[in-house]
């Protein structure tokens, strides 16, 4: 039946019926939800109940006023300083191990192994290794005479560079594996170039690498930024937010609004809101990153 | 072209459809008792009928469970059972994990199973909405908590078990510290706490990251100060309800001497509530002060029956034992499903599955004696029990538009150097949410 059209109804049509499919499982499943949920973020929807009344922007007016929810941002800064250490030392694996180093495939292994793990399960492993009186890493540091008492999870001054530690062991080789494809798709012949001309290491890495993996440095960061804005299964498994709340992330925020506080409306207007900052934070970092380039 | 549009159609009404799955729901939900549906007349039908005999108690019918540890097990065992009394109906048990948040959602569609706990998360005047009246259900003896979940006149909700809260205790560490008689006062619970740190072992396993285990100090300890259990609703009459010479002060501040005098665990911020089992279990930790559930959770893991002791907490001074009596899950009946049934299943379950002795609570049945022998021990103190009372809308309201997580201010209140101005802090923001709440 088919056959019998002109050829370029039939490529329109076998076009459009394999576009359809996936574009509808994407309305329906992905931004119905996300309109409904921008819907709720006006009405004082308490969960259960099937009315649901319309109080326009207040729901937003509460999450910019109340310090208590905004707060919980500074929680976030140490994930971001993390991150960026992940990525440096990130680049840093990528070329060594894009060298010609013995048993480069065992190492590029072993570090991206942790990525594969499951999320929750690493929070459960590391409840163990810092675990204050019998975790492995006090006792590690209290064999090599450090002190053995450091209370790594429950210190408010830095369990949350704690937590990011963690995501930096997690993430730091699924960045890595994505670095080392970018150099692969450097050609070799611009270093010998280079090398010619008499350039250093360092100039080589200046001038020939950087701008070459520069995207892929975009795209990395753009990975750590929305990870740390949206961490959530480390600190919710390993500290539930203590100690005093001080390891709360915006995300278990919204969480607890929404199944704790019965305050559908308010938790929505905060997942829009934090939506809206990535999108902010993201349109910043391209800003920036682009200013005086192309 | 035209199957371009044909396409584009069964887009659009399959969108509806899905759409229309979700509006139909609210409708239900919300017309649920001005017209009732088939089944709907078919449930209000049937309680006149019940009374009179067993025929019309047929059917199946569908319990959603939290104990989905018990799947395949013990409730195989109550399957056969029922429905060998029971000969024309069919029993189905649906576990899931979460429950509470889980539960209220299904609720919330109009379309949930034939029997459901409920917990204190829906308003007793939404009850009407969803459930059944239970009132008619002939059991053979007065029930506990009556009244808990009870909306104009009619009772909605029937506690599956009841539990109490004092200290569970190891007493092969009690005997090792030297302790040989449990302690009746405050200051003879915290000399021998003191002991029990002496000889080497944790005193108390407050489990304090975990923050659920502080609930007893929320709840509990403030009921057995004051001697009665409504002081989480009396917040709502004012706008100072946390204050250090109140209950809460009280019950908080014995939580914070013990942190101070290092009667908890060795950091009170990293423990682990598993471990903590075994640990009371092997004896390296003395006492929990948790409800009678946990018994046969340190009983798992490893302890004998006769080793693991259970006595009221002192909370004063006075001498006086007190403990409060708490519900567990409620029983609640869908009034949409087969309730006729569903209603004789909870009649059962209440009085022949041996459940509460599973599951080790204090049956809800008053003239039933729990089997527990730690329960019996509890009850040779002759604790004066205090039932806890209907929840109170208005204070729950303003907690959760003050977005209070109690657990989290009594960890800020132990941690903190100046209490005070912690519970100042919460004052100054239940006030500015009641004010929103009570007009």
């Amino acid at each position: 039946m088919l056959s019998r059209l002109p050829f370029g109804t039939q490529k329109k049509l076998i076009i459009g019926l394999f576009v359809a499919l996936p574009l509808l499982l994407l309305l329906t499943f992905s931004y119905y939800p996300a309109l409904e949920l921008i819907r709720l973020s006006f009405t004082n929807w308490d969960g259960m109940s099937p009315d649901k009344e319309w109080i326009g922007l207040q729901n937003y007016k509460e999450v910019f006023s109340n310090p208590e929810i905004f707060g919980v941002f500074k929680h976030n800064i140490a994930y971001f300083v993390v991150g960026i250490v992940q990525n440096i030392a990130a680049i840093y694996f990528a070329i060594v191990l894009n060298s010609r180093l013995k048993g480069r495939y065992f190492f590029r292994l072993l570090l991206f192994l942790p990525y594969i793990l499951n999320g929750v399960a690493v929070a459960y492993l590391f409840g163990y290794v810092f675990d204050t009186t019998e975790g492995s890493l006090n006792y590690m540091l209290g064999k090599l005479g450090l002190g053995s008492e450091t209370s790594w999870l429950g210190t408010g001054s830095f369990v949350n560079y704690t937590l990011a530690s963690i995501g930096f062991w997690r993430f730091m080789g699924f960045n890595m594996v994505i670095y080392l494809a970018a150099l692969q798709s450097i050609p070799s012949d611009l270093y010998e170039a280079a090398s010619i001309d008499g350039a250093n290491n360092w100039q080589k890495f200046r001038f020939i690498t950087v701008p070459n993996i520069y995207k892929i440095i975009e795209l990395n960061l753009f990975l750590t930024v929305t990870g740390a804005l949206e961490v959530f299964d480390l600190p919710f498994v390993l500290t539930n937010g203590g100690p005093a709340g001080a390891s709360q992330t915006f995300v278990m925020k919204i969480l607890d609004t929404a199944f704790q506080f019965n305050n559908y409306g308010l938790a929505s207007a905060m997942s829009v809101v934090l939506l809206a900052g990535v999108v902010l934070v993201l349109s910043l970092q391209r800003y920036f990153l682009n200013k005086g380039r192309d | 072209m035209n199957k371009k549009y044909l396409l584009l159609l069964t887009s659009a009404i399959m969108l509806t459809v899905l759409s229309a799955c979700g509006g139909n729901n609210a409708n239900n939900a919300k017309n649920g008792n001005a017209e009732p549906t088939n089944t709907g007349a078919e449930a209000t039908a049937a309680p006149t009928a019940s009374g009179n005999g067993a025929e019309e108690i047929k059917g199946k019918i569908v319990f959603l469970t939290q104990r989905t540890d018990m799947i395949g097990k013990e409730f195989n065992d109550y399957k056969t059972r029922f429905e060998e009394k029971y000969p024309g109906v069919t029993v189905e048990f649906e576990g899931i994990l979460d429950y509470e948040k889980n539960s209220k959602i299904r609720i919330a569609s109009g379309k949930f199973p034939d029997v459901i706990l409920i917990g204190p998360g829906i308003p007793n005047s939404d009850f009407p909405k969803y459930f059944a009246p239970l009132d008619d259900i002939p059991f053979s003896d007065d029930i506990r908590f009556k009244d808990l979940k009870a909306f104009e006149g009619s009772m909605y909700g029937i506690s599956s078990g009841n539990s109490t809260v004092g200290i569970v205790y190891n007493k092969k560490a009690f005997e090792k510290a030297g302790i040989t008689e449990v302690p009746r006062t405050l200051d003879e619970f915290y000399a021998d706490a003191q002991k029990l740190k002496d000889a080497g072992i944790v005193p108390l396993a407050s489990n304090f990251k975990d923050k659920w285990p502080l609930d007893a100090w929320i709840y509990d300890v403030p009921t057995m100060a004051g001697g009665v259990s409504d002081h989480q609703n009396k917040r709502a009459d004012s706008d100072a309800p946390y204050t250090l010479d109140g209950v809460y002060g009280q019950s908080w501040s014995i939580l914070r001497t013990m942190y101070e005098k290092g009667l908890l665990e060795k950091d009170i911020k990293s423990t682990n509530w598993e471990k903590s089992k075994k640990d009371v279990a092997q004896g390296k930790f003395g006492m929990y002060l948790l409800g009678n559930w946990v018994i046969n959770q340190v009983i798992e893991n490893g302890a004998s029956t006769e080793d693991i002791g259970f006595f009221p907490f002192p909370v004063d001074n006075s001498g006086t034992a007190k403990a409060p009596l708490n519900p567990d899950w409620f029983y609640a009946v869908n009034k949409d499903g087969n309730a006729a049934a569903a209603k004789a299943f909870v009649k059962w379950m209440i009085e022949e599955s041996g459940y509460e002795d599973f599951a080790g609570f204090i049956p809800t049945l008053k003239s039933k004696e729990p089997k527990l022998p730690q329960l019996a021990e509890f009850n040779s103190f002759n604790p004066q029990y205090i039932e806890q009372g209907p929840p109170n809308d208005t204070a729950t309201s303003i907690q959760n538009a003050a977005q209070i997580d109690q657990g989290a201010v009594v960890q800020e209140f132990v941690l903190s150097k100046d209490p005070q101005s912690v519970l100042d802090k919460y004052n100054k923001i239940w006030a500015k949410a009641k004010k929103t709440i009570v007009k």
